[in-house]
């Protein structure tokens, strides 16, 4: 009973950040209707990138968002403008192809830059642990949690709020009238597919406070959003909190009950 | 024989969200006429025929093809039943050439020793046969129309649904498909149900008209009676007038 | 008839190939290693060619192959190791197993409204589950190798000394897998998949069974694959669970696509091109390559998907251009 209690806590405080990759992942398929394949490789990339960055410069992981995020917005920009933005007029198997090509490619160049053994940050500066009730919160868990939530709410409002923001929100109801609006629907969709990626900076930032990272991960990250997005429907980021919450707890049982498997 | 019910829809209802585009409507087809369905813009007319085509399913209301409830059936079971329809926006087979989707259509009823013969046929009454190894997507807008038209024909359906194909042709290439569908409805006995803007070809060649707006049903009758409908004239009236086309039409 | 033209040329290529194919034991038969390259290379064909019936015919990104090659390798595997049961029968079962689950999500997401992008999701999610059912399935799977029983040359347990029949079995299952191809795109199923691709809401109004065809097509490619899969586990002589794949189902669909999409033989042209390539330098420059070489795939699917989207096999077919002029002309008159 204990083990499930305290599962349920971990799994909560990773669910809440597993929302924020699939609130990208969201962006991007709600707006334009792109299925990005490469998505949980973005997240990979941006752990890689962070743990690069912290080892080259010494800084804290918690800090390294403020690297990984434009840099993550320039290449997400980059990979519309470059890729996406080409096959909107094709098939869809098209576009589905394109981005299972750029997931395997990252896939690839960061097993090649990286290779195969899991990397880590030694020491981050919100390591340890607090106790409650009886059961062990890792401190780094809890504050990865916390700074999701504040993203998410932050999104949210931009998201309604903001001109892009709404700009975002209106072509992916209508592209047609919104672009009678004044709305120019390929700056949009570069802009979302830019934040939908640079938030994936975020959560491997928080990430890599508590995780290590190894050229497998894309993968998991990609079904776990995926899977949070077919729970919790378009449109809705309540629901995708929810959902998020539903997968990190059924993750976390589901690796006490069965072991380390998947 | 000839009076007797094709299609019937009573109060088919659709909602989406707040919007109800289509609103407890009653329509009656009998067989081998050539009904016209007009409104303005909005009104509910692709809704209505996506309802009846199994496109989309009502929140009320039924429609009964043939005598047999159609209406939770998918399009596939309708199009076997005997009805089918070309489409507002054209859904072409665009890397299929003229004849390749045709065939489409042709198979239908046709097994493959047939199949063939349906689509010579298609081909020679619409006229096609120069045309029949051009792709789809290099189709001039006129020949894209008869191709949807004659796609849909080759189904061998006994109710064919026609969703604005006269728009924006012109005036002798609307006159030429006027007396194609006109020749279609007499020869091969299909009932017609146009949907349409182009006045003249629903004046010229309807033989009754029901008038669709905000998803109400609000006339029925044949051409002199709905030209001179009040309510029709003032659904229409601040997009065109209607009267400026009667002059016309 | 430009149409006519074309199949001609491409005919005589195809018979080309299959002339070359039938000889290249004699040339290479005594090398074993030689002769292991040129099978697997068959074997990428085999697959590809048969993903082309789902992914290029019926237009459903699959991305688990290698999950149906290795449920037919295990099924047939398992039945011999246990039951000193013959692969010859084994292979039918294993194709059966293969559809069996391959149903199992084509059946609710085939579903007439459905976007393809969820079928392609759970295949990739397909092989990954798989793969850790049978790494934890002590009894059947387990983290060791189980291997297949050694004969040197017996019929029976379809086990040879030499690679040599193994490659004419696979390129027996190629022939198999470009004629059901061929025949389908040609039949009435074709047509209609063809239209499904196009636009399944003008196909269903046409009297297509959108679903139906969908569900048809994955049939007959989960079974070619499975019974390719109990051949495979013959080849190399054991079972495990890493032969369920992802990334090698990746390929898979990449080769597809950039061969080109509802071609018979385009597929089959990646696959030579491009796993002919990967396993000669495997050859000379060792395993290293695999890394590199999936960065290659990567690209070279991204630019064919940009600027020839419908493959590689392209580069061979006529442009129709004439017919078309006629039309414009035509319009003018009027």
């Amino acid at each position: 009973m204990e083990v499930i209690i305290q599962s349920l806590f971990d799994g909560a405080l990773m669910g809440c950040i597993y929302a924020l990759i699939a609130l990208g992942l969201s962006l991007i398929f709600g707006v334009m209707n792109v299925v990005n394949f490469a998505h949980g490789n973005f997240v990979m990339l941006s752990m890689y990138f962070s743990f690069w960055v912290a080892s080259l410069w010494g800084i804290d992981a918690v800090l390294t968002p403020l690297i990984t995020f434009p840099l993550l917005f320039i290449i997400g920009m980059l990979v519309y403008y470059g890729i996406i933005d080409r096959t909107l007029k094709e098939h869809y198997t098209i576009q589905i192809a394109v981005t299972v090509g750029l997931m395997t490619f990252l896939g690839a160049i960061t097993q090649l830059a990286w290779q195969s053994r899991p990397r880590a940050l030694s020491y981050s500066f919100i390591q340890g642990s607090i106790q409650f009730g009886g059961y062990t919160i890792a401190l780094s868990r809890l504050i990865s949690a916390v700074i999701s939530l504040i993203i998410i709410i932050g999104i949210s409002f931009f998201l309604s709020k903001t001109w892009p923001g709404r700009a975002i929100r209106a072509t992916s109801d209508d592209s047609d009238a919104a672009s009678l609006m004044g709305v120019d629907f390929r700056k949009t969709y570069a802009l979302a597919f830019g934040l939908g990626s640079s938030l994936t900076a975020i959560s491997g930032g928080l990430l890599m406070t508590f995780q290590q990272v190894d050229p497998t991960m894309g993968l998991r990250f990609g079904l776990l959003s995926w899977c949070i997005l077919a729970l919790a429907g378009l449109g809705s980021i309540p629901g995708l909190l929810i959902s998020g919450l539903i997968i990190g707890i059924g993750e976390s049982l589901a690796m006490s009950f069965l072991g380390s498997q998947s | 024989m000839l009076s007797e019910q094709i299609l019937k829809t009573s109060k088919l209802t659709k909602r989406f969200g707040n919007l109800i585009a289509v609103n407890q409507v009653d329509l009656e087809i009998k067989k081998e006429e050539i009904i016209g369905l007009i409104g303005p813009n909005g009104a509910g007319k692709t809704t209505f025929f996506n309802l009846i085509t199994g496109l989309e399913t009502p929140d009320e209301g039924q429609v009964i093809f043939k005598g047999t409830n159609v209406t939770t059936m998918s399009p596939h079971t309708i199009c076997k039943l005997g009805m089918s329809r070309t489409f507002q926006v054209a859904k072409s087979f665009t890397e299929m050439s003229v004849e390749e989707a045709i065939r489409v259509g042709a198979y239908n009823r046709r097994g493959e020793e047939e199949v063939q013969n349906k689509v010579d046929w298609a081909l020679e009454f619409f006229e096609l046969e120069d045309i029949r190894d051009n792709k789809c997507s290099d189709l001039g807008l006129s020949s894209l129309r008869k191709v949807e038209v004659a796609r849909a024909a080759a189904t061998e359906p006994e109710l064919l649904l026609l969703d604005e194909v006269g728009a924006g042709l012109t005036a002798a290439e609307l006159l030429k498909l006027m007396s194609e569908l006109k020749k279609l409805n007499q020869e091969t006995k299909i009932t017609l149900c146009v949907v349409e803007h182009v006045m003249q070809m629903v004046m010229g060649l309807c033989e009754r008209i029901f008038v669709l707006d905000a998803g109400e049903l609000i006339a029925e009758g044949i051409p002199s009676e709905i030209s001179n409908n009040q309510r029709v004239i003032e659904a229409y009236l601040g997009r065109r007038s209607y009267s400026e086309s009667s002059s016309t039409g | 008839m430009n149409h006519k033209k074309n199949q001609n040329l491409e005919n005589l290529l195809l018979l080309f190939f299959l002339i070359i194919a039938l000889v290249a034991p004699l040339i290479f038969g005594s090398n074993q290693y030689n002769m292991l390259l040129v099978t697997t290379v068959l074997i990428y064909g085999v697959m590809a060619t048969s993903w082309n019936i789902i992914g290029g015919l019926a237009g459903q990104v699959d991305l688990a192959s290698f999950a149906y090659l290795g449920l037919g390798a295990f099924t047939s595997g398992t039945l011999l190791i246990r039951f000193n049961f013959t692969p010859w029968i084994g292979m039918i079962l294993g194709g059966l197993v293969a559809v069996a689950f391959a149903l199992l999500i084509g059946i609710p997401l085939f579903r007439f409204r459905i976007k393809e992008v969820w079928y392609a999701l759970t295949t990739c999610a397909l092989v990954e589950i798989l793969k850790v059912i049978f790494n934890m399935w002590e009894e059947i799977g387990g983290p060791v190798e189980r291997y297949l029983p050694y004969f040197s040359g017996s019929l029976y347990h379809m086990r040879f000394g030499s690679y040599v029949p193994y490659y004419y079995l696979i390129l027996g299952m190629l022939v198999i897998a470009l004629l059901v191809n061929s025949r389908i795109s040609r039949s009435k199923l074709g047509f209609y998949l063809k239209a499904l691709g196009e636009d399944e809401a003008a196909a269903e109004v046409l009297g297509v069974n959108t679903r139906a065809c969908k569900l048809r097509a994955l049939v007959y490619y989960s079974f070619l694959i499975g019974v390719t899969g109990a051949i495979y586990a013959n080849i190399y002589g054991f079972i495990h669970p890493s032969f369920f794949n992802g990334q090698e189902s990746i390929k898979i669909a990449i080769l597809g696509i950039v061969g080109g999409r509802g071609i018979t033989y385009g597929p089959l042209l990646a696959a030579l091109l491009l796993v002919g390539t990967q396993e000669l330098l495997r050859a000379s420059l060792g395993a290293e390559v695999s890394g590199l070489y999936l960065v290659v795939y990567s690209v070279i699917l991204i630019l064919v998907v940009l600027f020839k989207p419908k493959g590689i096999a392209t580069f061979f077919q006529y442009r129709n251009k004439k017919p078309a002029k006629q039309e414009v002309k035509k319009k003018n008159v009027v």
